[in-house]
């Protein structure tokens, strides 16, 4: 008996072994075969079933616009498909993403911002050279130079294609200005005294939600976009640059202000995006910070008729002696596109021919922003006067885009990042203890993920 | 002792449960032991880094340390709550005349919603602005002046994420409980009675010890759940402010999947299994020895 169970025992170990070590074998970082800057490979297109996986709202523009092409080429040639797959919880499809990179499992294109994970598979050759590709198909010079720039790597390479354009506005309720006696801020440095203001007035100055946390990232980094440039973020990223230098400490310094000033509602670390945006449309914040990814539904007949008419937007504010100008400011293209090198082949290069080629007509018949220059936006019948100013404002924006810092820093800094910023501007921590903080996981992780 | 043939049939029939057990959770457990020696990002190349992961665990992650502080918080209001709850209602129960079905069903509600509807449904009544359930209800009885955004309080966040995963299995454990307390024969409850003694002295000398081998069972399942609880704190605030409500759980699942780290977040994980392993021992050892007593 005894030996039977010390038997079973050995057998049992040795399966498991057995299966730990192939699935240890199966999972590293192999690559395809194929090469990442042949974008025209050479031989038939033979139509199949493609999928992407992207994160993007599943009734949104691009993914009603790309249904209806895909359908459109699909006729053209009967066995294709476009399989759409969509998460549009950032975290949770980051964490899809990385997961089927590492299993090496990714599918025809997919969906990512220019992080440092996405630059490692640029760098082993996983994704297709989109600069490369756009240019052998004919468009790259329809694309804005600032929807471009927005999705390339800090060396310059682009590999993300960009689906959308994008302004961010300061949104503000022109009445409650008034009822508060305040002007739009001239300078960042003039915020903390329009919360202090519109506070004595009994109004919420700025609607934040901030249970997000990449809205209250935003305003991190503002401050040293202005005083500095968009390279702090990128020397800082990578242990370069210090929050402790001069353009950081004043911008740690500025987003405690916000905070002590009361700039955001009570409670805004568990406000969520709905009800930050409700506390705005309602008129009981009197700024809200959001893109024009928004203008449907805050330049629109469908708003309260008692906010409607007093909705207006102002830009980014510059800082004296600003460094960027004041048509800067952060203007994304969205997530951008990746091409999968591993199954890049005559169909896919075919299909996104005919794609990116039809696109920008059709994703801007929906009342969006194309990331090209080359079509008008349609303006929607139910839209308020602002729709139009806040479309032509494109044509006005400058090169240089603010890069949102989630996209820039390392993910264990990010995270790091956005959890004492609640606490720097609910006054938990000090502006010198936050300094020092970030500052020792930035030096810790920073380098590291940029070697 | 069962024949020869018996003893044949029962190992045939155990042995697919035991082997699904083997790679479903001794597998990825033995995975992450493997894991937790490398540092390692999912794409590149694995790095050995011996046991580098759990030096800089143990002495140089304060958010570790902050996280193990949390869960141990975490861990005392769930079993306060779930136990101390679960006790309460029973024997309450056990004194009801009529009405026990309809009581135990809406005891047990809780357990069957799903997690992410409590967590959406606690986030409106934390709520502040616009004022939840909780906040209006301290402003009728006149205790305005303690509303607060109870999920953005650093003081009180933890607590908070802790109420709903209570409150969640409270009706569950009533439930073993009180069939624990039926159990215990009325004649001895009566010659207590009969002897003089005390509601309380019959409850502690009658009536627990018999219900003790369904407490340690119920303790240790409430334990072990409580030191895995992921899903209400990472939904209800994902770890913050701060890292006021951060979990080992919550850590481990950033340090993998957004850190992309898996070697550490496995030695996040090896610890968390350790961490469940010595709950259970010193449960066993402290609810034993007094039986023995």
């Amino acid at each position: 008996m005894k030996t039977t169970r010390s038997r079973l025992a050995v057998a049992a170990a040795a399966t498991a072994l057995a299966l730990g070590l192939t699935a240890c074998g199966g999972s590293g970082g192999a690559v395809g075969n194929a090469d990442s800057t042949n974008v025209d490979p050479a031989g038939e297109i033979t139509p199949r079933e493609i999928s992407w996986l992207l994160s993007r709202p599943a009734d949104g523009g691009v993914i009603t616009a790309m249904e209806q092409i895909a359908k459109e080429y699909a006729t053209d040639h009967p066995g294709f498909a476009l399989n759409l797959i969509t998460t549009p919880d950032r975290p949770s499809y980051i964490q899809k993403y990385q997961t089927l990179a590492a299993a090496n499992k990714l599918p025809e294109l997919f969906d990512t911002d220019a992080t440092p994970y996405a630059q490692k598979l640029a760098k082993q050759g996983r994704m297709m050279d989109a600069e490369a590709l756009l240019k052998s198909l004919d468009l790259y010079d329809d694309y804005r130079p600032a929807a471009l720039n927005y999705q390339r790597f800090d060396d310059g390479s682009l590999y993300m294609v960009p689906f959308e354009f994008q302004l961010e506005f300061f949104w503000y309720n022109k009445a409650l200005f008034e009822q508060a006696g305040v002007q739009i801020p001239a300078t960042l440095d003039d915020i903390p005294a329009m919360c202090t203001q519109l506070r004595e007035a009994g109004i919420t100055p700025i609607a934040l939600d901030g249970q997000d946390q990449w809205p209250l990232e935003r305003y991190m980094a503002y401050h040293p976009f202005r005083t500095a440039g968009p390279s702090f973020v990128q020397d800082l990223k990578k242990g370069d640059a210090k929050l402790s230098d001069a353009d950081g400490a004043a911008a740690v310094d500025w987003m405690s202000q916000l905070g002590s000033s009361g700039c955001f509602q009570e409670g805004f670390s568990s406000t969520g995006y709905s009800d930050a945006q409700n506390l705005f449309t309602s008129g009981k914040a009197a700024v809200y910070n959001i893109g024009t990814w928004e203008l449907g539904s805050l330049a629109t007949d469908a708003l309260d008729a008692g906010v409607r008419d007093d909705v207006d937007y102002f830009t980014l504010p510059v800082t004296s002696g600003s460094a960027t100008a004041a048509n800067e400011y952060v203007s994304p293209s969205g997530i951008g596109m990746a091409v999968n090198t591993k199954t890049f082949d005559p169909l896919v290069r075919d299909f996104l021919a005919f794609a990116l080629k039809r696109y920008p007509e059709v994703y801007a018949a929906t009342g969006a922003l194309s990331p090209t220059t080359n079509v008008e936006t349609t303006i929607p019948a139910n839209a308020t006067p602002l729709y139009e100013r806040a479309v032509q404002q494109a044509n006005d924006v400058g090169e240089t885009t603010a890069m949102p810092w989630d996209t820039q820093l390392d993910p264990t800094s990010n995270t790091r990042l956005q959890q004492e910023l609640t606490l720097l501007v609910q006054g938990e921590v000090t502006p010198d203890e936050f300094i020092s903080t970030m500052d020792g996981v930035i030096a810790q992780n920073g380098p590291a993920a940029f070697k | 002792m069962l024949p020869n043939r018996s003893r044949l049939s029962v190992l045939i029939f155990l042995v697919p449960p035991l082997l699904l057990y083997a790679v479903a959770v001794l597998l990825p457990i033995l995975q992450s032991l493997f894991l937790s020696f490398f540092q390692w990002d999912g794409v590149t190349d694995m790095q050995f880094v011996g046991l580098g992961n759990y030096i800089y665990m143990l002495t140089g992650d304060t958010v570790f340390w902050t996280a193990f502080l949390n869960t141990l918080g975490y861990l005392v209001i769930c079993l306060i709550l779930q136990l101390g709850g679960a006790l309460l209602v029973a024997s309450l129960l056990t004194m009801l005349r009529r009405g026990r079905e309809l009581v135990k069903t809406l005891y047990l509600l809780p357990a069957v919603i799903s997690t992410v509807a409590i967590a959406f449904l606690f986030q409106r009544i934390y709520s502040l602005e616009p004022a939840g359930l909780l906040n209006r209800g301290l402003e009728l009885i006149g205790l305005g002046g303690l509303q607060t955004a109870w999920l953005s309080d650093v003081g009180t966040v933890l607590a908070a994420v802790s109420v709903p995963e209570g409150w969640r299995f409270t009706g569950l454990y009533m439930l073993i409980i009180y069939a624990a307390l039926l159990a215990v024969p009325q004649e001895l409850e009566e010659a207590a009675k009969l002897d003089g003694a005390s509601w309380w002295q019959t409850f502690w000398r009658i009536k627990f010890p018999h219900i003790r081998p369904v407490w340690i069972t119920t303790t240790i399942i409430a334990t072990t759940y409580a030191l895995r609880g992921f899903d209400i704190p990472y939904l209800l605030t994902n770890g913050g402010p701060g890292q006021a409500s951060e979990l080992l759980t919550t850590y481990m699942y950033k340090t993998a999947f957004t850190s992309t780290d898996y070697g550490y977040a496995s030695t996040i994980a090896v610890f968390v299994v350790i961490e469940c392993l010595v709950a259970v021992g010193l449960i066993l050892l402290l609810l034993r020895r007094k039986a023995d007593a």
